[in-house]
């Protein structure tokens, strides 16, 4: 059973954010053979640059958004997902906003490292550390869900 | 203590809204389109590299990351300017709309530019984008595949109301998660229905 306050917006953002993940799989979901150009593309092309060589691909279709954008999308999904458990794991904050200040250091350095190519990031390392700064950014508002005892 | 008591439980109409969503959407909506402008000349201005790198690619990732902090300042600038106390529903219609006014605001700039300063602008950037992607260490089949594809997207997204519907949402719905951040971090704690 969950308990949380606020409890038809969370269901509300939780099918939102389910849907985004969804389309941003791209044109291949809808038997389209490039997402660039297909609705689904155009639906993220304010959001992320899109290049076919840095996101992943589905149903041999590279998808509507990059691995990164790939990754926060999935981990604002999971971190959503997480909030009822961390509910009533614990009341403290603080942590969430250090892991998010970190989740975006990382991503900056991730960036210029590759940008100055001290390294190459990849398509996995990408998502990843997306995922992370998805994730942590979900789990920020857990607080405004837990339930007064 | 009845005057603070009726303070907390004010309700909002949107003009008190509008201000944050207003200042806030048109900033961010100005920083996105002279640092789009900015590096979308750079890109047209400079020899195709065939780097993933390229102005253009640089400035969509650093726009992206600028405009999803706009509803965390929308809901930051709400709690300076209107009220301290801010309800969950509130936070997340300033973030949404926030986003809403970043989108047309910056679509209507980009119209007005191409209409009254460089009618060519949408063409010299398509063509240095071609020119990049040719460049570019790939199969040719996939290269063809990606400029036939871009250049579809820019022809199909001439009319000004598709690109704000289509714009709209994501930006708006990334805008809604940061106001929630802001509602965690900047509204005064208290014990809110929705």
């Amino acid at each position: 059973m969950i308990r949380l306050k606020h409890t038809r917006f969370y269901f509300g953002i939780l099918f939102t954010l389910t849907v985004m993940l969804f389309l941003s799989l791209g044109g291949g979901l809808w038997g389209a053979e490039q997402s660039i150009g297909h609705w689904t593309g155009a639906l993220f092309q304010n959001v992320c640059h899109q290049n076919p060589e840095r996101s992943f691909l589905f149903a041999g279709v590279p998808m509507a958004v990059n691995s990164r954008c790939f990754g926060v999308f999935a981990g604002l999904l999971a971190g959503w997902i997480l909030i009822p458990a961390i509910t009533r794991l614990t009341s403290k904050t603080q942590w969430t906003l250090r892991l998010i200040i970190l989740a975006v250091l990382v991503q900056i350095i991730d960036y210029s490292g590759n940008l100055f190519q001290v390294w190459q990031n990849t398509n996995l390392t990408r998502a990843t550390l997306g995922l992370f700064l998805g994730m942590s950014a979900s789990l920020a508002v857990f607080k405004l869900f837990k339930p007064e005892n | 203590m009845d005057e603070i008591t009726e303070k907390k439980d004010q309700i909002y109409s949107f003009s008190d809204y509008w201000p944050s969503i207003g200042i806030v959407g048109a900033i961010f909506s100005l920083i996105t389109f002279v640092g789009g402008l900015f590096f979308g000349y750079q890109q047209i201005n400079s020899e195709p590299t065939g780097s993933f790198f390229s102005p253009f690619m640089i400035s969509s990732g650093v726009i992206c990351l600028i405009t999803s902090i706009a509803g965390l300042i929308a809901v930051w600038h709400f709690t300076k300017e209107v009220s301290p106390s801010l309800k969950l529903g509130q936070g997340a219609v300033i973030g949404f709309l926030t986003g809403a006014v970043i989108v047309v605001v910056s679509v209507l700039l980009s119209e007005l530019w191409v209409l009254l300063i460089d009618p060519e602008y949408n063409e010299k950037m398509l063509e240095s984008m071609i020119a990049n992607f040719e460049a570019m260490d790939m199969p040719q089949s996939t290269k063809d595949d990606m400029i036939d594809a871009m250049a579809e997207s820019m022809e199909s997204q001439q009319s000004l109301l598709r690109q704000i519907f289509i714009g709209v949402p994501i930006t708006g719905i990334i805008n809604l998660i940061t106001a929630l951040i802001g509602v965690a971090i900047f509204a005064e704690k208290k014990n809110d229905d929705f």
